[in-house]
């Protein structure tokens, strides 16, 4: 779901780690946890490797010791912030067929949200995946691209032109995203600054998400028997 | 209609115009070098990421040259 799809998609990412969203019930841990033994993957830093955990919104990191994958790092969790359950998720998911493999990727739409953090780098990545989007499927849009590109392309020129060849905003689409409003006006310096604006709004979200966990996480570290030596 | 050259340049353009199979392909080719350059898969800290911790062992640095040093750099 992480950089992987990223590239998938159109961003051009250069993620080191592989980042999984999976289902957190028993039986899934157990076939991941199988599978994490093949890769001999060792659990780095905290939380520990707890169905508890996951739920909560944490993520669990490993580190694979195997020869073949040695040093790759993954990460795993079940719940992110803004996106919906893991059910939803996998009804709407990509999948794709590497070398006689079948890999299962987050949907854009879904991948946007899960996107939508507190750090730098997410944001220009967000704003290539909706271009790329736009620019691979605007000359025959279903309505569902449409909806699709005016709640969150994040480049003002495209959603001027998105408007003017639609020729009209849907109402509830302009309640959703108020910045749409200036899109109409085709106020461009107006635009880039609600689009600024919306980008702190999500980024402080995620902050506030993330502030119970962070607590969470220091307490654990705080709490580990032995300390990391270096 | 906007063309991706006007917005983002030739480069990205021409990025944003493979299929998403080309995308795989060559971000695959770009691993090999990656490797063969003597890169590792040890990621780079993210200071801003809500899971980074500072006292995370690392498996070894992330340019994967234990020996590198500056040869030359500006003043500045």
């Amino acid at each position: 779901m992480g950089g992987q799809a990223c590239v998938f998609y159109g961003a051009a990412e250069f993620s080191r780690d592989t980042d999984l969203a999976i289902l957190a019930s028993s039986e899934n841990l157990a076939r991941l946890k199988k599978a994490l033994e093949d890769l001999q993957a060792e659990v780095i830093a905290v939380p520990p490797f707890e169905a508890s955990y996951l739920r909560k919104g944490h993520a669990i990191h490993f580190r694979c010791r195997h020869p073949e994958a040695i040093g790759m790092r993954v990460d795993v969790m079940t719940k992110m912030r803004g996106v919906d359950s893991f059910a939803k998720l996998w009804t709407r998911r990509t999948t794709i067929v590497v070398d006689g493999d079948s890999i299962n990727l987050m949907s854009l739409p879904d991948l946007v949200q899960a996107k939508k953090t507190q750090r730098d780098k997410d944001w220009p990545m967000l704003r290539r995946l909706l271009e790329v989007n736009y620019f691979e499927n605007r000359k025959d849009p279903t309505r569902e691209q449409i909806r699709f590109w005016f709640l969150e392309l994040r480049t003002p020129d495209l959603l001027i032109e998105l408007a003017k060849q639609q020729g009209r905003i849907p109402d509830p689409l302009r309640r959703k995203r108020p910045l749409l409003e200036l899109v109409v006006k085709s106020s461009k310096s107006s635009l880039v600054d609600a689009l600024l604006s919306e980008e702190q709004k999500e980024r402080e979200a995620d902050r506030e998400y993330w502030a119970p966990l962070k607590k969470e996480l220091e307490t654990l570290r705080h709490s580990r028997v032995s300390p990391v030596k270096r | 209609m906007i063309q991706p050259e006007e917005l983002v340049g030739d480069e990205w353009a021409a990025w944003y115009q493979l299929s998403p199979s080309e995308r795989w392909t060559e971000s695959e080719r770009l691993w090999q070098i990656y490797f063969l350059l003597g890169g590792s898969l040890e990621p780079e800290p993210d200071t801003q990421s809500p899971f980074f911790d500072p006292l995370e062992p690392s498996a070894r640095i992330a340019d994967g040259r234990p020996g590198m040093r500056v040869l030359r750099r500006s003043r500045v």
